[in-house]
């Protein structure tokens, strides 16, 4: 990651000032002096103007902003799902996790699966859940929501899945295992170790062969998540290679549908049933 | 591709190896019902994070497509799950999972609630609004008419 340049990073400082001065000079202040207002539009479309400009010449600092703003929100939240005792309350904290995940998801170059994760499961499931919780919610905290199995136990499992986890990730940095390195980069090492070894028979021929691996097989390029018109190639792939994988999820969710509708209706069965033999129980005792 | 991108890749298995970690305690520790489904999809969303991640570092499509796959399951286990939630509801009257402790195995101990904390005494505070201006009188027989439509 390249430093970033003092010059840039100036900018971008007088970028926030300015934002904060024209947001002062904008806000409503008890006095109508036009003069100020109008120097406060003006400051603000320059600073508009230099964030363009900084962001540009930052390159990577603006995604890697983002990306941190995004995680912490998705952690965080996360954490306040655990943690919160009322389930409404975890319910809202998850939706807000799930703004957050979507944003990592946007930021790592998912676009049709950041506005998908924010479509189906803040606005289908989780309003679903909200929903039952409403329906089936005692007021006030129930017993159970206070006091939580084994939290100690929990939160150890918790640490020691959460550091072997880091552990592994860390040692991606000392170098990726042959098996998960990515195509051009495993055609560009393996051009490396055959120049190495035949270096003076392939000299001549090399360079161009080596520019070729290393730009990677053109069929990678083109499956390149971060080009162009990403959301159609990605419907090309899933209905293409995937076709039948597409199939089988549309039986899962017909399956799902018939199986959960089946378990309501023999569900309300069961429970008529019940209530039909108490009453008739009742009639019995009470003759 | 750049070269950036293991950086970029091992933060974002750190965001979903933390989601799933918390998901893991969330499901091992809460008794309410719905917060262990939450919990329950948390881990599905570090998966996908980690899944989306891979992908962006191998420059393809495999980990979007298995994420889309991930959204698939995590629709139907949602009806099935909330479905089965309702339905030991209306038996038990209790989210509790703890309603449901004869299911467990021979060896384990029952969980009694013995020692409770207290109950909240203190009403939650919620925000109010400081009383502004006079209160105008008003003619019960005015609220009646109405001058404008």
């Amino acid at each position: 990651m390249n430093p970033v340049p003092l010059a840039s990073g100036g900018l971008l400082a007088g970028a926030i000032v300015a934002t904060a001065a024209s947001l002062w000079m904008l806000l409503p202040n008890g006095r109508e002096f036009q003069s100020t207002r109008r120097l406060g539009l003006l400051l603000g479309a320059a600073a508009m103007l230099a964030f363009v400009a900084a962001g540009r010449r930052l390159g990577g600092l603006g995604e890697e902003a983002v990306f941190l703003l995004v995680s912490l929100v998705a952690v965080v939240s996360a954490a306040a799902t655990i943690v919160s005792r009322s389930p409404v309350y975890a319910a809202i904290w998850f939706a807000l996790s799930l703004t957050g995940v979507a944003g990592v998801l946007l930021v790592l170059g998912a676009q049709f699966l950041g506005v998908a994760t924010i479509v189906v499961y803040a606005g289908a499931i989780l309003v679903m859940f909200l929903f039952v919780l409403m329906l089936a919610q005692p007021a006030g905290l129930a017993p159970y929501d206070r006091v939580s199995n084994e939290p100690f136990l929990a939160a150890l499992a918790g640490a020691v899945l959460l550091g072997v986890l880091s552990l592994s990730i860390g040692r991606l940095s000392a170098g990726v295992p042959a098996c998960c390195a990515p195509p051009a980069r495993a055609a560009a090492a393996a051009d490396a170790a055959g120049a190495a070894t035949d270096a003076p028979t392939a000299a001549g021929t090399t360079p161009a062969a080596a520019a070729d691996l290393a730009a990677g097989p053109p069929a990678a390029v083109a499956a390149d998540p971060l080009s162009d018109n990403q959301v159609a190639r990605l419907g090309a792939e899933l209905f293409g290679r995937h076709l039948v994988a597409v199939e089988a999820a549309g039986v899962l969710l017909l399956v799902a549908l018939i199986g959960a509708i089946a378990i309501v209706s023999r569900g309300e069965a069961a429970l008529a049933a019940e209530a039909d033999a108490v009453r008739a129980a009742d009639r019995r005792t009470s003759r | 591709m750049n070269a950036a991108s293991l950086p970029l890749l091992q933060n974002a298995l750190t965001v979903g190896a933390i989601l799933f970690s918390l998901g893991l305690v969330g499901i091992l520790t809460r008794r309410n019902l719905i917060v262990m489904f939450l919990a329950a999809e948390m881990m599905l969303q570090g998966i996908s994070v980690s899944l989306v991640a891979w992908s962006r570092y191998h420059g393809d499509f495999g980990g979007h497509v298995l994420v889309i796959f991930v959204l698939t399951v995590a629709a139907c286990e949602a009806a099935v799950a909330l479905v089965f939630v309702l339905q030991a509801f209306s038996r038990t009257g209790r989210l509790d999972a703890a309603a449901w402790q004869s299911l467990r195995e021979a060896t384990v101990g029952r969980t009694i609630d013995r020692e409770l904390p207290a109950v909240d005494t203190v009403p939650p505070r919620f925000p109010t609004l400081t009383p502004a201006g006079v209160q105008p009188a008003t003619d019960a027989d005015d609220a009646l008419e109405r001058e404008h439509v």
